[in-house]
């Protein structure tokens, strides 16, 4: 018998099938096609002030713009603002906007390791936590929020969603399957593992700084 | 990994002397602790979220069979590669003829205690191929050739001292002495690697049986670079961390981060199902998933079963009052402090582990912070009671216990026998009411402090006395 | 109401005051208190040892012997703990045992939670004078929940001043057998802890289990600190300082 086929028999006499456990049948495929809620925390907070609290505990940056067509205008202000280099590489979603009429030089593709300053939309955010949720795809390059040195994220203000739960729920409607890759990022890349201090950009962006959209 | 359990009273001793870890330790127990307690305030119905996470977990370990094969069959239907593996060194040859089949050079890896528990390091080394941890914490240890003190926190033990010295002599650079500096030296060394290596190693938190899918939540972004950039990707898990929905898994975010680190959420979650899809411009073009079991199936059988509710936090450890004051490493194999007490001895065999059930007050500090409430306690005991039957205790211990119990059980002669000793116990003390000296197993009491005098009489005698004097 | 009192066999052979004291609150709140007098041992040493038969032995003892009490009050959380909470995974595999257990269990109270959410106790004739630091006992803690009924009852004391120290809820490293079988370890808990106790400065240190009183006050002793008086409560709600034996 194959591994699989040990592991699962071992299993199933262990958790006694066929003695105890058949009494309950059906109990996993309801689940995996109901996947009943559990028990939430209070959420009775308003969904952006929650999840602009949320982004600062976690050390990233706030801005807020009415449109779409002021992300490179609010970019450039924060680049220049912070020192740093006003080239980047975004998403093909922000490829109509006039990035070179506020000085910023930005191009379509992939981030690659030198690259400084990546500008990525997100696919929601989590109010709860202040979690930009990013779906992997052929218009989402995965690599753009890992690994320049600074995360710009695009969030539309109607894109935030409550909880984790929520986020599950908008992608099980909007999509279907999962990608490749969920990413739920939560703030700069940090660690403490050295005597439990707090350094941030251990392997990811040192900053992340959240621009919520309105329209 | 080996396991040097059986040290673990004299490596506990040289532990308690070694005045750096002393330092390290009062640092991780008091960051760990008071930054927990403060965020678990964060949720208005903590104790309900977590007897619901506690029952998930046990309705997945109930159909964990049902469960996992729902999860396979979405693992295959999205292209991920999955494996079985009934050994370490079954698991070990599985990740290195994967290798082999890809002619990688070089491998990245992001946290796994499972890869701790099966020696995959130095396995896959063995076999002439390049393995880069990439976990700070974990990089740390890998370069000084130890292995983790903590699940979470792997080079807890070590001082920013020792990390400076580490780094200055394996880096061959000018010596730095700011934990920020390290760090950022630590991914100029690494960043490299990600950007070259062949293939990535992770473990998983979890497994999702509902879209078979595997989940990395780490804070350092070092999780997503490792299933992201190498052309090849091979997740390592065992078969208890499976759960059933994406709404389970949102339930055991609010309860990880919290009791891990006391994060409200850890940095970077990123859940990963199958390889890169048609048109992706990043991610593995293999996807390989190798689900362990050793030691599993076999607890899920025993009393023991409760221990594999764990979502490897680690708080039992940062909160258990012997951890606090030895460290991982006194414990002699992957998972210290109360779990590693439990898992230890029920993966290796409880004749491997002796003092590790033992080694524990049984105050219950673990038991009333573990996420998924896991009685630890209870569960050490229990392993006591296996070494009890099979005459694993130490002779003294039984004896005594079955003398006081002959005493007890005889309530005369046991009257008599407490009058005497509380009697000469009081004369012992003399006029300082304390006992400075005893014999026999009572010395290990007196040579570290004082024992307070019994005061002559005992109180059933001042009772019994007292109503015949009323009755008068 | 019949209470019926289980001293324990470390107070009876160690610390007698305990029992006398909690005997004369359950008295003073007018309880008609029954001691059996055959009463020895909870079984929790054993229990705690792995050597359940030893342990079922003496936990059947204690349930014959409180058969026909309306409560059993004990001075101490962690005997308290061992019938409430343990004795039922002990018997409970025999029905009849285990009726009775459940029945026991149920009666079975911590003296302080006794006072406080049974008896409504709340005046007391004690002389104590000064600032008294209380450590929480693990098993009272967190098996009974024993945490504000001791603080209310001190509280309560005129001539009282309750300061709080750091980690009070930390075990002490006690811990039965733990303390001699890894002595080295436990000593390095109990020193933490007279840390503790004498950052507050207190007058006394204040405690419902006899096991932690014993492994607190004798490091404190050894490190030479003759001043710090270690006290159980119902010592201190009755005026008593632990040293008389009547």
């Amino acid at each position: 018998m194959s591994a699989r086929e040990n592991i699962l028999s071992r299993i199933r006499s262990a958790n006694k099938v066929g003695e105890i456990r058949d009494a309950i049948g059906g109990a996993v495929e309801d689940r995996l096609t109901t996947h009943p809620a559990s028990p939430l925390p209070d959420l009775t907070w308003n969904d952006t002030e929650r999840f602009k609290q949320r982004c600062e505990d976690a050390a990233s940056t706030l801005d807020e713009i009415s449109q779409m067509d002021d992300v490179p205008e609010a970019v450039s202000r924060y680049l220049t603002e912070n020192n740093l280099p006003t080239s980047l590489v975004c998403w093909p979603e922000f490829k109509k906007l006039l990035w070179s009429k506020s000085n910023v030089e930005a191009e379509i593709r992939s981030a690659l390791g030198d690259d400084k300053v990546g500008v990525t939309g997100s696919y929601c955010a989590v109010a709860e936590t202040g979690t930009l949720v990013l779906l992997s795809g052929q218009e989402h390059h995965a690599t753009t929020s890992l690994l320049p040195e600074t995360h710009i994220a695009v969030v539309r203000r109607n894109r935030i969603v409550k909880t984790m739960e929520e986020a599950w729920q908008l992608i099980r409607s909007e999509v279907g399957s999962l990608p490749r890759q969920v990413a739920f990022i939560s703030g700069p890349s940090r660690t403490a593992d050295i005597e439990m201090t707090l350094v941030y950009g251990a392997h990811g962006p040192f900053r992340v700084h959240v621009i919520i959209v309105d329209s | 990994m080996e396991i040097t359990s059986q040290d673990f009273k004299a490596v506990s001793g040289a532990k308690l002397k070694d005045e750096k870890l002393q330092k390290a330790l009062f640092q991780a127990k008091d960051g760990f602790v008071v930054s927990r307690a403060k965020v678990i305030k964060d949720l208005d119905n903590f104790e309900t979220i977590r007897q619901a996470a506690s029952d998930v977990r046990d309705h997945c370990l109930a159909h964990l069979d049902e469960y996992l094969e729902a999860w396979e069959s979405q693992a295959k239907a999205s292209g991920t590669v999955v494996h079985w593996a009934e050994s370490y060194e079954e698991l070990n040859a599985l990740v290195v003829k994967i290798a082999q089949d890809n002619q990688v050079k070089k491998i990245i890896k992001s946290k796994s205690m499972v890869g701790e528990e099966t020696g995959l390091n130095k396995y896959v080394e063995g076999h002439g191929i390049e393995v880069k941890e990439t976990d700070l914490g974990e990089y740390i240890i890998q370069q000084a050739g130890e292995y983790p003190s903590h699940i979470i926190a792997p080079a807890t033990h070590k001082s920013k001292e020792d990390v400076s010295d580490l780094f200055a002599e394996k880096h061959q650079r000018p010596r730095l002495e700011d934990a920020e500096k390290l760090t950022h030296e630590a991914r100029e060394i690494l960043r490299p690697h990600f950007l070259d290596a062949d293939m990535g190693i992770t473990g998983a938190n979890f497994m999702i049986a509902e879209t078979g899918s595997t989940v990395i939540v780490t804070n350092e972004g070092n999780g997503r670079m490792t299933t992201t950039m190498p052309r090849v990707h091979v997740a390592i898990s065992s078969i208890e961390k499976c759960i059933p929905t994406l709404d389970d898994f949102a339930l055991m975010m609010r309860l990880l981060p919290r009791s891990a680190t006391g994060q409200v959420i850890s940095n970077y979650v990123s859940m990963t199902t199958g390889p890169k899809r048609e048109g992706d411009h990043d991610g593995p073009e293999e996807f390989h998933v190798i689900i362990l079991d050793v030691g599993r199936t076999r607890v899920l059988g025993s009393e023991l079963r409760d221990a594999l509710r764990c979502i490897r936090c680690g708080a039992c450890m940062n909160h258990c009052p012997v951890y606090q004051n030895v460290g991982g490493h006194a414990y002699g194999w992957v998972y210290p402090g109360p779990i590693g007490s439990v898992l230890t001895p029920a993966y290796n065999g409880i004749e491997n582990a002796i003092d590790l059930p033992n080694a524990a007050t049984l105050c219950n500090q673990c038991g009333v912070v573990c996420p998924v409430k896991i009685p630890l306690p209870d569960l050490m005991r229990k392993l006591r009671e296996k070494q009890y039957e099979k005459d694993l205790k130490s002779k003294t211990e039984k004896w005594s216990i079955k003398l006081w119990a002959y005493l007890a059980v005889r309530p005369k002669l046991y009257s008599i026998v407490t009058r005497v000793m509380a009697r000469a116990g009081k004369m012992l003390g003399g006029s300082s009411g304390q006992i400075k000296t005893m014999i026999f197993a009572a010395q290990e009491w007196t040579k570290h402090r004082d024992l307070p005098t019994p005061r002559g009489r005992t109180f059933r005698d001042i009772y019994v006395n007292n109503k015949k004097v009323n009755k008068r | 109401m019949r209470v019926g009192l289980f001293v324990t066999c470390l107070a009876d052979l160690m610390r007698p005051s305990i029992g006398l004291a909690a005997l004369e609150l359950l008295e003073r709140a007018g309880c008609e208190v029954i001691f059996p007098e055959n009463q020895t041992c909870c079984g929790q040493p054993a229990y705690n040892a792995g050597d359940r038969h030893t342990a079922r032995d003496l936990a059947r003892k204690v349930v014959s012997e409180f058969s026909d009490v309306d409560y059993v009050v004990i001075p101490s959380g962690s005997c308290g703990g061992m019938i409430k909470t343990h004795y039922e995974d002990l018997l409970g595999d025999s029905p009849d045992d285990e009726a009775k257990v459940q029945w026991l269990s149920a009666r079975t109270y911590e003296l302080t939670d006794f006072l406080v959410n049974v008896l409504n106790v709340d005046s007391f004739d004690t002389s104590f004078q000064g600032t008294i630091t209380y450590h929480d006992s693990c098993a009272g803690l967190r098996e009974l929940g024993v945490k504000e009924q001791p603080r209310k009852l001190l509280r309560s004391l005129p001539y009282v001043e309750l300061k709080e120290m750091p980690g009070a809820e930390q075990c002490c490293g006690f811990g039965g057998t733990f303390s001699v079988k890894y002595g080295d370890i436990s000593s390095r808990i109990v020193d933490l802890k007279c840390d503790d106790v004498e950052s507050t400065e207190a007058d006394a240190l204040v405690l419902g289990d006899l096991g932690c009183m014993l492994n607190i006050e004798g490091k404190l002793r050894r490190r030479g600190n003759h001043k710090t008086k270690v006290l159980h409560i119902a010592e201190v709600l009755t005026g008593r300082n632990g040293e008389e034996t009547e």
